[in-house]
């Protein structure tokens, strides 16, 4: 379903400075009807690989698609649903104005979308809110709002970065349940998160990535099966990458 | 078709209700209802005094619009990252130009329409209390300049996005746009100047008149679009003048967005 085959990328620090690895040889294949968690620290690559998903950036080499076509090809994206981190839209739209619009990119007609517009909006809870101006929500409101924008036009894979950063417990369960319902849509879901209990209830494989390489790629069951837990895990993976942890 | 739509209605709606519009508009409003005062203290060639102060106000209350809310409608998008929702959609860079350039073409036209309205309704009223001073008006020529007012918004907007496609900041852009709407109202003269300094009795090198000439092709020439003088003096203007100045006006604001759109094309979002 997505394929990333051998991805590199490296970003210019500023203007003549020396470059940086964001990611060296990424090399991922996620299934269809998978919950993968993209498990990371902060500045591991994760929302460098994500972008480069969603044709944001390019990579400097390797190749990526899902379902089978090239993420540089905009048709691709009609079946892509993406919350990006710390999302931020249109300060003077509404919620209902700014799903017509992810609605009618996406090609929905208007009728579609309003039946649409109307499920996603109670499902995240905006239902009283869907005329107020985006710039009156809190954080967590945004993040709700994103989360309906993404999953507008009913996506077969979606790429969630960091879907529960600004969330509090309410926000997290509600999306927890979403990602929960995608799962049994059979949807494919790409998630990145630091937050490891996350990874945990939601994801049936993991991915560890650290320093712009991916060091580890299981099954969570199999990850589990022992006495290790998942901190344990990841906390060795960062140790074994160079990235001395102070606990 | 319908992502570029839906990218310009967004644009327009995002444009429209930012406070800023309404600040250039009550700004507009005060200098049109000043017209009436002003033509009265000044009580000679009211109605070319009049007709000036109202198309000169509609002008830079559009020229405001362009550099304070033109230019953020883009940059906002590039700063704040709004642009990952809306590339995130099976939209293309080119779309993307072209959505937003059609939004914010449209904020040009409805906020000159109702200006003008009430540049037309200011015009009015002095015409109605000074008549004597209105011989020779018409309104054509003043419609006319309205008209052109829009074309060369248009055009200046078309640059910011050229700008904005390529600079890290807002900042740069508003310069870039500012320094272009500068030379672009003056190169003309400026090029008639160089081109014959012994009328004036200056000396002009050879390099200069090069770098002026080069100027003058590169740049817009957006003194074509100035007949504020014309319609203050109910002179007539040519067809063919009005001809090839909407063509020139279409043809350099489609090169902006073709170039703008190619410069995007390979521009990156981390």
């Amino acid at each position: 379903m997505i394929k990333i085959e051998g991805i590199s990328k490296e970003f210019k620090e500023g203007i003549g400075s020396r470059k940086v690895k964001a990611l060296e040889h990424l090399t991922l294949e996620i299934h269809k009807g998978e919950v993968f968690g993209f498990l990371g620290p902060n500045g591991a690559g994760k929302s460098t690989a994500i972008k480069i998903l969603i044709n944001l950036i390019s990579p400097d080499i390797g190749y990526a698609s899902i379902m089978g076509k090239d993420v540089s090809a905009k048709d691709t994206r009609r079946h892509v649903g993406y919350l990006p981190e710390n999302p931020y839209f249109y300060d003077y739209l509404t919620a209902e104005e700014l799903l017509w619009f992810g609605g009618r990119a996406s090609g929905l007609s208007p009728s579609v979308i309003k039946e649409r517009t109307n499920e996603l909006l109670n499902r995240v809870n905006l239902q009283a809110a869907r005329k107020r101006q985006l710039r009156t929500y809190s954080k967590g409101m945004v993040q709700r709002a994103g989360i309906a924008l993404a999953l507008i036009h009913d996506p077969d894979v979606v790429i969630l970065d960091e879907p529960m950063s600004g969330l509090d417990p309410i926000g997290r369960k509600m999306v927890g349940d979403i990602m929960m319902e995608l799962k049994a849509q059979g949807k494919t879901v790409f998630f990145s998160s630091h937050i490891l209990t996350d990874i945990e209830r939601f994801c049936n494989r993991v991915g560890i990535i650290v320093g712009g390489k991916l060091r580890l790629v299981d099954r969570l069951d199999n990850l589990l099966s022992g006495t290790a837990t998942l901190e344990n895990i990841f906390l060795k993976e960062v140790e074994k990458a160079g990235g001395g942890i102070e606990i | 078709m319908t992502a570029i739509w839906a990218i310009a209605v967004i644009t327009f709606k995002e444009g429209i209700r930012n406070r800023a519009i309404y600040g250039i508009s009550i700004f507009a409003l005060l200098l049109l209802g000043a017209n009436l005062l002003i033509s009265s203290m000044i009580m000679q060639e009211v109605g070319k005094v009049a007709v000036d102060m109202a198309l000169s106000t509609v002008s830079f209350a559009g020229l405001l619009l362009v550099l304070f809310v033109g230019i953020n409608l883009m940059a906002k998008d590039l700063d704040k990252k709004t642009i990952y929702m809306v590339l995130s959609r099976p939209i293309s860079r080119p779309q993307y130009i072209l959505g937003k350039f059609f939004g914010m073409a449209l904020l040009i036209l409805a906020t000159i329409s109702i200006l003008s309205i009430f540049a037309i309704i200011s015009i009015f009223m002095v015409k109605l209390s000074y008549p004597g001073y209105f011989s020779r008006f018409s309104w054509p020529p003043i419609l006319l300049a309205i008209s052109f007012i829009t074309i060369s918004l248009i055009l200046l907007s078309a640059l910011t996005f050229l700008f904005a496609s390529f600079s890290s900041t807002s900042f740069i852009t508003l310069i870039l746009t500012i320094v272009s709407y500068i030379i672009g109202q003056s190169i003309m003269d400026v090029k008639a100047l160089v081109e014959a300094p012994q009328a004036v009795g200056i000396q002009v090198s050879p390099v200069t008149v090069k770098v002026v000439q080069a100027a003058y092709y590169i740049f817009p020439n957006l003194s074509i679009f100035d007949i504020k003088l014309q319609a203050a003096h109910g002179l007539p203007i040519s067809l063919s003048y009005i001809f090839w100045a909407v063509s020139y006006g279409a043809v350099y604001t489609c090169l902006t967005i073709i170039l703008a759109s190619i410069i995007f094309r390979r521009r990156e979002f981390p």
